[in-house]
């Protein structure tokens, strides 16, 4: 079954990459949803850039889970980062991220140690190419994914690509940083009414034995997006499940 | 309960819908129908002074239970924003038009509010782009919106906008503008093309051609058509009064750059835009909660800014988005300088960034610095990429659903061209031509086709039996690209004959051809 519901684990680190023609806003969506519905007592936190609350909220909302209730309980968290990363920035900071760092932990200190936290951040691209430099988003994820494993809170971070094939240095040191990496890319033929990309699983440097069963880019799992969530396939099957 | 009675029960319901033509179905199937709805009407509890049992007319007669339940469609379109109704795909999004119906339609009906529109024009020597945001600056002041416009010389900007020709578009329905600009646009392409003495039957001469657009968009509600969509004329101008009317009633602001005092660097121009642009959304939203805010920026990044960095067009969009995004009456078409959409400006990546930042990006590449893309898409003007769609509420965008230009949901995605006529700039469908192009089944020679040299190929002619299927796949190979020819043809010398002999034998009226460039009287062409 595909993807495995347990993808990150307590104190592991997922990296998801995505290209413009294939965005992959529905592995953060279906996680995220795994995780609210998953465990009886789970805590989510979500850092938006692009503060796309309302669309997170009602595409959420077709897959059955009441998200009020959930905002207002405090499982679900949603956090907008750009009001912390642009007062630093306009202030002349020499540390734009740490207001988001304080912000976070501040949220995460709350929830304790049998509860099962999962922190999404949507979209570290954003960040670099606003004007933040590398070091600071490297140095801000190492802190942030020392913090979830401290506190064995799994993290996804999403990270666009739109080089393929020449990564830069804020993805490479994602890469070196992650346990797992999912890698959505589109079909090397062009846009098709029938697939909308392909997903490749990958494991971190760090990872020695992973759990999951990995998949290859050149055998990647090709899927297809609805109304409510994805339909994933094999290469090839498309017509058994389409 | 008798004949009036539920004559004027329908007569509220059609009307609610306006569309006339049902009223006459419904009259006849409803009549029993409503006799039994009100006879359970009245044995409920107290009936509600407004409620009506007969729903809106459904759509289609199979056997729908006409039930008791009040729909209630109509309080919410009265209470949208001026010039927006809700979207087909989802009807938690409201959108807004952008002037240019078919552009409307690649979008799935129009720029969803709460959504930017960024529009690339990589182009130098035309302003395709900045001819876009005219479009939605004039159907913002049409449709009773305000309209933001940023930049140096707004009221230069806006005395060139289009709008609509005469007065007397209020009274047609959209229908009939629509059919009387497709007659507009067969006189536009008559009159600018050079070779259309093609025969044809004369029982077809009177046919329409192929149509290769969307009209204007047809709405079946009581609210006039033209409220959503105006049709602009880019022969008139608007008016000056109307600019001046909207000044003074408040629905036209203009940011203007130089009185922000932003011209230091690149980052605090941007910084005092993004300022502005909250303190007139904020405004908006405290004083009128009906009105809906377009923003304009015809131009960003031009010289008026500042040196703007990638970075800081990064920061810009990023900021108007989230800016958009709380204000959720608001929108914004932006368009960047030809300079600026390039990658040597960027990076590379840059278009696919863009895309990232904003919530619908097209690209509008036009011919004009390509001879031979002109040459080929003779009846074009440019090509229309599609980076990015809205979809504020849902995963996919409704666009892929409900575009006919599109095409997602018949075969497969069309390709999009966009031509300005003499009238209208209208985005349409590209076919490529048939393998061979079009002069191979014309009958009268075209103008700027010459004679084939077929005299280099004598020499290789004897003892070689040529395959029926080469030729066709051969001449496309020579036909196609132009400056890659001469390529093909360095690369065919492992090839056993030239392929120009062949279509000889194979076609039978195809006397005159488009001149071949590969030649084997260049000896440099073969070196071995």
């Amino acid at each position: 079954m595909f993807p495995p519901n347990n993808l990150p684990l307590p104190a592991e680190t997922l990296l998801v990459t995505d290209e413009l023609y294939a965005p992959a806003d529905f592995i953060l969506h279906r996680h995220l949803v795994s995780s609210l519905k998953g465990a009886s007592s789970s805590k989510c936190v979500l850092v938006t850039v692009s503060g796309d609350v309302g669309r997170w909220k009602s595409v959420i909302q077709r897959s059955n889970v009441k998200v009020a209730q959930y905002m207002e309980s405090g499982v679900l968290t949603f956090l907008d980062a750009m009001p912390h990363i642009v007062s630093a920035m306009d202030g002349g900071s020499d540390k734009p991220l740490m207001n988001l760092l304080e912000e976070l932990k501040r949220l995460l200190n709350v929830s304790l140690a049998e509860v099962r936290s999962s922190v999404i951040l949507d979209d570290i691209a954003s960040l670099q190419w606003m004007g933040i430099p590398a070091p600071d988003l490297v140095r801000f994820t190492r802190a942030l994914s020392a913090l979830c494993r401290k506190n064995n809170i799994s993290l996804v971070i999403r990270h666009h690509v739109t080089t393929p094939g020449e990564p830069d240095d804020v993805l490479k040191h994602l890469l070196q940083l992650c346990t797992y990496h999912l890698d959505v890319f589109p079909l090397s033929s062009g846009r098709s009414g029938a697939v909308s990309g392909q997903i490749a699983l990958h494991c971190g440097p760090g990872t020695a034995k992973p759990v999951h069963r990995l998949i290859p880019r050149s055998a990647a799992i090709q899927y297809r997006l609805t109304d409510v969530g994805s339909v994933f396939f094999d290469r090839g099957t498309g017509s058994g499940v389409l | 309960m008798n004949v009036n009675d539920s004559l004027s029960i329908c007569s509220r319901a059609a009307g609610r819908c306006g569309d006339h033509g049902v009223l006459s179905q419904a009259h006849q199937r409803a009549p029993h129908r409503l006799v039994r709805a009100r006879e359970s009407r009245s044995r409920a509890s107290a009936p509600r002074a407004h409620s009506c049992p007969v729903p809106p007319p459904a759509p289609w007669p199979a056997a729908r239970a006409m039930s008791a339940f009040k729909r209630r469609t109509t309080e919410k379109q009265l209470s949208l924003p001026a010039g927006t109704r809700t979207s087909p795909g989802s009807p938690a999004t409201t959108i807004t038009s952008t002037g240019i119906p078919s552009l409307d339609d690649i979008l799935g009906g129009g720029l969803p509010l709460s959504c930017s529109l960024l529009v690339l024009a990589p182009d130098t020597h035309t302003a395709y782009g900045e001819l876009v945001i005219k479009y939605a600056a004039a159907q913002g002041l049409a449709s009773g919106q305000r309209v933001c416009v940023v930049g140096t010389r707004a009221e230069a900007f806006l005395s060139e906008c289009m709008w609509v020709p005469g007065s007397t578009t209020q009274t047609h329905a959209a229908s009939s503008a629509g059919t009387s600009t497709l007659a507009e646009d067969a006189d536009d392409e008559q009159a600018s093309e050079h070779d259309t003495k093609i025969k044809i039957a004369w029982r077809y001469e009177q046919m329409r051609q192929f149509q290769t657009t969307v009209p204007a968009f047809k709405q079946k509600c009581a609210r006039s058509p033209d409220d959503y969509c105006r049709t602009f004329d880019l022969t008139s101008r608007m008016p000056e009064e109307v600019i001046k009317a909207s000044r003074d009633e408040g629905r036209l602001v203009a940011v203007d750059l130089e009185e922000e005092g932003a011209v230091n660097s690149g980052r605090s121009s941007c910084i005092a835009v993004i300022r502005r642009l909250s303190e007139i959304l904020a405004r908006t939203d405290s004083e009128d909660p009906l009105l809906a805010t377009r923003v304009c920026i015809p131009a960003l990044g031009s010289y008026e800014w500042g040196d703007l960095s990638p970075h800081d067009i990064c920061y810009f969009l990023l900021s108007l988005r989230a800016l958009i995004r709380r204000h959720p009456r608001s929108c914004a078409s932006v368009c960047l300088p030809p300079d600026l959409c390039q990658e040597a400006y960027g990076g590379p990546g840059w278009v696919q960034k863009l895309g990232w930042l904003t919530d619908a990006a097209i690209t509008l590449a036009a011919f004009s610095s390509n001879p031979s893309l002109v040459a080929m898409f003779s009846s074009h003007h440019g090509l229309v990429h599609i980076h990015i769609l809205p979809s504020p509420h849902t995963l996919l965008p409704p666009s892929d659903k409900y575009s006919t230009l599109r095409g997602l949901s018949s075969s497969g995605e069309n390709n999009l061209a966009f031509k300005c006529m003499r009238k209208r700039l209208i985005f349409e469908t590209l076919h490529l031509d048939v393998e061979g192009g079009i002069s191979e089944r014309r009958t009268t020679p075209s103008a700027t086709a010459g004679p084939l040299d077929f005299g280099d190929g004598h020499a290789h002619h004897h003892g070689h039996e040529p395959s029926t299927a080469a030729p066709s796949s051969a001449i496309a190979a020579v036909q196609v690209q132009l400056e890659q020819a001469q390529i093909t043809a360095v690369s065919q010398p492992t090839a056993i004959t030239p392929p120009a002999e062949q279509p000889r034998s194979s076609f039978k009226k195809a006397k005159v051809k488009k001149k071949v460039v590969f030649t084997s009287e260049r000896p440099d062409l073969y070196d071995f």
